[in-house]
């Protein structure tokens, strides 16, 4: 039997532990928001929060994330901070395909949360596991530094 | 909808369910009485196959195969040469022979490796350069063409030149990497399938399906889903994909999905034709060009599928934005037991549009003269014939468009100052490039009048709620947004009234596919002239509905067997200037900045406008420097998104862009297609920039450090 | 069809040895290369061959810490944690930077990039110059190997199956006074698998050189080290003279085969590698970092 909290609420699974976060997440939960685009760690579509810090969740056995704070965008979509996200990659023009969009919404919320005052420089290091094909990034960038400026206040350390 | 000016950004229709990823793309979805399929396919390049033995399949499991084919077995595009399932000879890896249905992927993929085929290998060609060499061999053509001036003109004239310059120059595959792996289901009912999925074009999927299923225009229904991307790599592999779920769910009475796992994806979908051009250039004491010969090689892989109508751009491009004198070309589709190849953004123009640049570069040299000072006395004007005698009838902004770039990028500064820090710094070498270019909208000759026959329907209802009909895919290009706003504005709704749901052939009219860099132009301009009619009929309250046709303005017909004509009806037009700095230690290349100025017309959508420059530019650079895919054996080398290498945030730089207004009396609000143009400059530019770092020619995309090593190693032994 | 999975998750470190020691397990800390590893098609959990133990939450395995002049550096430490540590040197970071982005670097650990022993590990090539010893642990009790002896090959180590590695001993890091580089070289700069790696080492008296150290990473089936190579510059003074770079390229020019694969080629590999040795041997001084 495998425990954690996913959004908040408490799972008990006896799903085999090498099972996927990734799978749990969309086939057990239909949460559809957390996307598979490579399944090897290496295009961030499947972007979560573990215990606060972004993961790639379909590197994830579930059976090693016993007892951990599991966050999908699911879990944040109704925050202050999630609406400032929306707002800026809509004004910034940031989404294009959307398949990378929920991946990459995560990795910006990870990277803000961590320094609310990021450097160009630093924004592109916090989505660079984040692999988008349709935006080329910058407009991507505008919308998290947008955030970032706006927001001001909201993504404060906690 | 009260917009001054149509470019003025409005926010996009589908952002909500992107942002919160709530929008079901074709995994997302679930339905009842769903299987999984899952593909065995060709381990052999090329051979026969002798017998197929299936291993046990428990209770709810199936295999579908060339048997279970209502109709004829291939998948209708152009050719009849592409199985549906490889039932008598296979032509490359991954070729699909059979699909195992049943509910448990886990189950599938064990049944997978059971299965056992046998097969009579035979020698397969597995690169261009054998295919080239055995191109008189039957079956080995696949389509070609040739024109312009005579060849005795063209050597008379080189019997009279100063110097005859040939040069050969290749090119790589690339491949589309759209972030949502390919994906189709088969909706079972009694009385139709619907077939739904990641997808650009639903009339290409309908009419193989039709054809396969052997079945009437009723029967099947194509429905669009939110597509995670496309650039041409949803263009027609879908239609297979289509084909194999569809027969997959007649045969077992369920719905059958079929998504593919990225490394399935990279290996067995089609990629950009990787080409061969050659180039015969004679010039005179001044290095003035006096003739011009082409020659295009497209390895086509193992079917044609579009490859006749990718080597057409390829050669109408292949003289780039010059009015070259005396100029001739031919050019080849020919077959290797590879992965088939197909669209990709740009359709054949990148593949001509590195070459040329290229070549017109090195030409400059042997002329002494700055490469663009050269590009620009060879520019093509309003009024001059086009290579195939048709005529670039509209105004061209291009002298603007350059001026303008020069200026913002400082680029004659720039040159001598890197020339000097050159010298000094003995690892890190700058240089500064760039590219002209062009894009042909919209199929090419006469495609729209005899092929697509374009119908668009605006349907009100009741609430005075307007919703286009027609079968075009957004796939993150923006579509559901400008074409939404065209109507609008004509209409004078808001945005919010203006409806445009995922198509289904069932409601639309065939507006053609989602191709070509048609959409905007030819599409949009039915629906500005839909929303006209229908404006002028408009009764508040009442249900109404409005159709418009493809109109054909006639220019010089053209004409495919002598390849004359207008091939297009409008041209955009682009601009690039790059600047890199290269590691003459690791022969890494790193992107400084990117300036960029294009003609599109008029641009719809200010904010879509640059997400495809952005993003056009990204594909086009890296397939110049950076992505790089290779072929051993007929198997795909880079199975991985890492391995393969398309560029992360950490690899593209900001880029200056801005877009010149040209209306064009035939587009919506005088807008020409915008999409495919974004990508063509980029390649040529890193090139260039590269070349004038080092100051070594290149004869190749792309140039990755493993060839800039090589180069510096030569040029070190050359100089001792 | 579901097959029996057996995964352990111990609370503790002593549990988990005494479990290895009964059973040959898969240890699985982050698991960034041991899910990949085993990765089944779209849908289906990896096939992992063996029972399975977790051991990232073990809190034996996270500590970070100095002892004497020695930094020893818990296995189980991630990439983010190592990155905000202030014991860790900063060309250590530099190269973990380097690696993957930032969602792999919260997972991936560096007791994972050592015992999963690819060539192209990219904390591998300043390990090996840092002379790195590895502290293992059984049942049994401990053993310290150097890392050179641990790794043998391409994904072959020297661990028994009933031991874990628990920490990463760099000696004599913390006050050590050398010059100390690291290059990778990859196909971009994020997600990049390793082409050619490169870390160097040189520590002065006055101009003397008192001790220089060399690895290649991704260029053979492990790190290429040569310690005989290293002693013909012993007591050279800097800069170096051209011959005397000259001979050490050439010396190891004999010794680096690279080879061809998706990701690049022999003579590149082979080329780049010996660039970037010239390079640092050309360097006209050299300060402690
Ligand atoms: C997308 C992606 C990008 C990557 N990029 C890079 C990169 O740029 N550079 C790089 O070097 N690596 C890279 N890697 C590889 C990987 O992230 C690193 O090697 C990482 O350090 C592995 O750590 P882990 O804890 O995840 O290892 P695991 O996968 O948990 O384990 C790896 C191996 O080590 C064994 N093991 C782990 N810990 C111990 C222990 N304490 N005692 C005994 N045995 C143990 C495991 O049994 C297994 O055999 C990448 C991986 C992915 C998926
Ligand atoms: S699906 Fe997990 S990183 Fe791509
Ligand atoms: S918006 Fe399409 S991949 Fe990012």
């Amino acid at each position: 039997m495998i425990k954690f909290t996913l959004n908040g609420k408490t799972i008990e699974t006896d799903a085999p532990a090498t099972v996927r976060l990734l799978d749990f997440i969309r086939e057990e939960q239909l949460l559809i928001g957390t996307k598979e685009g490579c399944g090897e760690g290496e295009c961030g579509a499947c972007s979560v929060f573990v215990n606060n810090l972004l993961q790639n969740s379909c590197l994830i056995p579930i059976g090693s994330i016993e007892g951990a704070d599991v966050v999908t965008i699911e879990g944040i979509m109704e925050s202050e901070q999630f609406k400032n996200l929306d707002e800026s990659y809509s004004h910034a023009g940031g989404v294009q395909c959307g398949y990378c969009i929920p991946g990459m919404v995560m990795a910006s919320a990870a990277l803000l949360s961590q320094n609310p005052h990021p450097s160009e420089a630093e924004i592109r290091e916090g989505i660079s596991g984040n692999l988008c094909r349709c935006t080329g990034y910058n407009m991507i960038v505008d919308a998290i530094n947008l955030a970032a400026k706006k927001g001001d206040g909201l993504w404060q350390k906690k | 909808m009260n917009l001054k000016d149509i470019s003025t950004s409005v926010p996009r229709k589908d952002h909500k369910g992107k942002v919160s990823g709530q929008l079901p793309y074709i995994s997302d979805v679930k339905v009842e009485n769903m299987v999984y399929g899952v593909l065995f396919r060709s381990p052999i390049a090329y051979g026969k196959i002798k017998s197929i033995q299936l291993p046990d399949l428990p209770e709810g499991y199936e295999a579908v195969g060339a048997e279970h084919i209502p109709g004829p077995n291939y998948v209708k595009i152009i050719k009849e040469d592409q199985p549906i399932f490889a039932n008598e000879w296979v032509n490359y890896i991954g070729e699909p022979i059979l699909m195992l249905v049943g509910e448990n992927l886990d189950v599938l993929y064990r049944l997978l490796d059971e299965v056992k085929i046998e097969f009579e290998e035979h020698q397969a060609i597995y690169t261009l350069e054998e295919a080239i060499k055995q191109k008189s061999a039957p079956g080995v053509n696949m389509a070609n063409y040739e024109f312009g001036e005579s060849l005795d003109t063209i050597t008379s004239i080189e019997l009279k030149a100063h110097q005859i310059i040939e040069e050969e120059y290749d090119t790589g595959y690339q491949e589309h990497v759209y972030l949502e792996p390919q994906g189709m289901l088969a909706i079972y009912k009694e009385d139709e399938i619907v077939v739904q999925g990641s997808m650009q074009c639903l009339y290409y999927i309908k009419n193989a399906l039709v054809n396969a299923l052997d079945c009437g225009d009723d029967d099947v229904r194509v429905v669009q889903s939110p597509t995670g991307g496309g650039f041409g790599g949803k263009e027609e592999f879908p239609s297979m994909m289509a084909c194999h779920v569809a027969v997959a769910a007649k045969a077992v009475k369920k719905s059958v999905m079929l998504v593919f796992d990225r490394s399935e994806d990279m290996v067995v979908t089609t990629k950009r034709h990787p080409a061969k051009l050659k180039y015969r250039t004679a010039i005179d004491r001044e290095g003035n060009i006096l003739s011009m010969c082409i020659e295009i090689f497209l390895d086509g892989g193992a079917n044609v599928g579009l490859s006749s109508v990718v080597l057409q751009r390829a050669l109408l491009n292949s003289a780039g934005v010059y009015k070259i004198p005396h100029f001739h070309a031919k050019g080849y589709v020919l077959k290797t037991n590879t992965v088939p190849n197909g669209a990709f953004r740009g359709f054949g123009a990148p593949q001509s549009f590195a070459g040329i640049e290229s070549h017109i570069g090195h030409l400059s040299k042997l002329a002494n003269n700055d490469p663009l000072e050269y590009k620009r006395k060879y520019l093509v004007k309003q009024g001059d014939p086009t290579i195939t005698k048709g005529n670039f009838r509209d105004p061209i902004l291009m002298e603007d468009m350059i001026e303008v770039l020069l200026k913002s990028s400082n680029y004659k500064k720039k040159k001598q100052k890197y020339h000097q820090l050159n010298q000094q710094n003995q690892r890190y070498k700058k240089g500064i490039g760039t590219s002209l270019f062009l894009h042909g909208c919209g199929f090419t000759g006469s495609g729209e009048r005899d092929h697509i026959k374009a119908k668009v329907k605006l349907a009100k209802s009741k609430d005075d709620q307007v919703s286009l009909k027609i079968s075009n895919s957004d796939m993150g290009q923006g579509i559901l947004t400008t074409l939404s706003k065209i109507v609008a504005k004509e209409l004078d709704l808001p945005l919010e009234n203006v409806l445009y749901p995922y198509p289904d052939t069932k409601e639309v009219p065939d507006s053609g596919p989602t191709v070509a860099s048609r959409t905007t132009m030819i599409v949009g301009k039915l629906l500005e002239r839909a929303a006209k009619k229908l404006k002028a009929q408009w009764q508040t309250g009442v249900e109404q509905e409005v159709t418009e046709d493809y109109v054909h303005r006639e220019m010089i017909p053209w004409n495919e067997k002598t390849f004359t004509g207008d091939a297009y009806p409008a041209y955009s037009w682009g601009v690039n200037i790059v600047e890199v700095e290269v590691d003459t230690l690791t022969g890494n290349i790193k992107l400084e900045k990117v300036f960029a100025n294009y003609e599109v017309g008029k641009v719809i959508d200010d904010r879509v406008m640059k997400g495809q420059i952005d993003g056009g530019l990204a594909q086009g650079l890296a397939y110049g420097y950076l992505e790089k895919m290779t072929s051993k054996e007929g198997k795909i080398q880079q199975k991985s998104i890492t391995d393969y290498g398309p560029p992360t945030s950490l690899d593209v730089v900001s880029i200056q862009s801005k877009v010149f207004d040209n209306p064009y009396a035939d587009g919506p609000y005088g807008a020409k297609g915008a999409g495919e143009l974004t990508l063509i400059g980029g390649a040529p530019a890193v090139q260039a920039a590269i070349e004038d770092a080092l100051q070594i020619p290149f004869q190749q995309i792309p140039i990755t450090p493993e060839v800039i090593i090589e180069s510096l190693y030569v040029r070190e032994g050359e100089q001792g | 069809m579901a097959e029996k999975i057996i995964a352990y998750r111990f609370d503790c470190l002593d549990q988990t040895l005494s479990q290895l020691n009964k059973e040959n397990c898969a240890i699985i800390a982050g698991g960034t290369d041991v899910m990949v590893m085993y990765k089944s098609r779209r849908g289906v959990p990896p096939k992992i061959p063996k029972p399975i133990v977790f051991i990232d939450h073990l809190s034996e395995l996270k500590k970070v810490y100095q002892n004497q002049k020695d930094l020893h550096i818990g296995a189980c430490c991630t990439y983010s944690e190592l990155l905000g540590n202030p014991l860790i040197p900063i060309v250590l970071k530099k190269a973990i930077k380097t690696i993957a982005a930032p969602a792999i670097r919260n997972r991936g650990t560096l007791g994972g990039n050592v015992c999963n022993a690819s060539p192209a590990g990219d904390t591998l090539p300043l390990l090996y110059v840092y002379n790195a010893k590895l502290l293992l642990r059984s049942v049994k009790g401990d053993r310290i190997v150097p890392i050179s002896d641990f790794i043998q090959g391409v994904r072959r180590i020297q661990r028994e199956s009933n031991e874990i590695l628990v920490e990463i001993i760099l000696p004599s890091v913390l006050d050590d006074g050398a010059h100390v580089i690291f290059e990778k070289v990859g196909n971009r700069n994020a997600d990049a698998i390793a082409k050619v790696g490169f870390a160097g080492y040189i520590r002065l008296n006055g101009d003397g050189i008192e001790d220089v150290r060399f690895a290649f990473g991704a260029v053979g089936p492990t790190m290429i080290r040569s310690v005989a190579i290293e002693k013909m510059l012993l007591g050279r003074t800097v800069p170096l003279t051209d011959s005397d770079i000259a001979q050490v390229v050439a010396a190891f020019d004999k010794i680096i085969k690279p080879i061809d694969d998706q990701r690049s080629t022999a003579l590149y590999r082979k080329t780049v590698a010996l660039n970037l040795l010239r390079y640092f041997l050309s360097m006209k001084q050299y300060q402690p970092t």
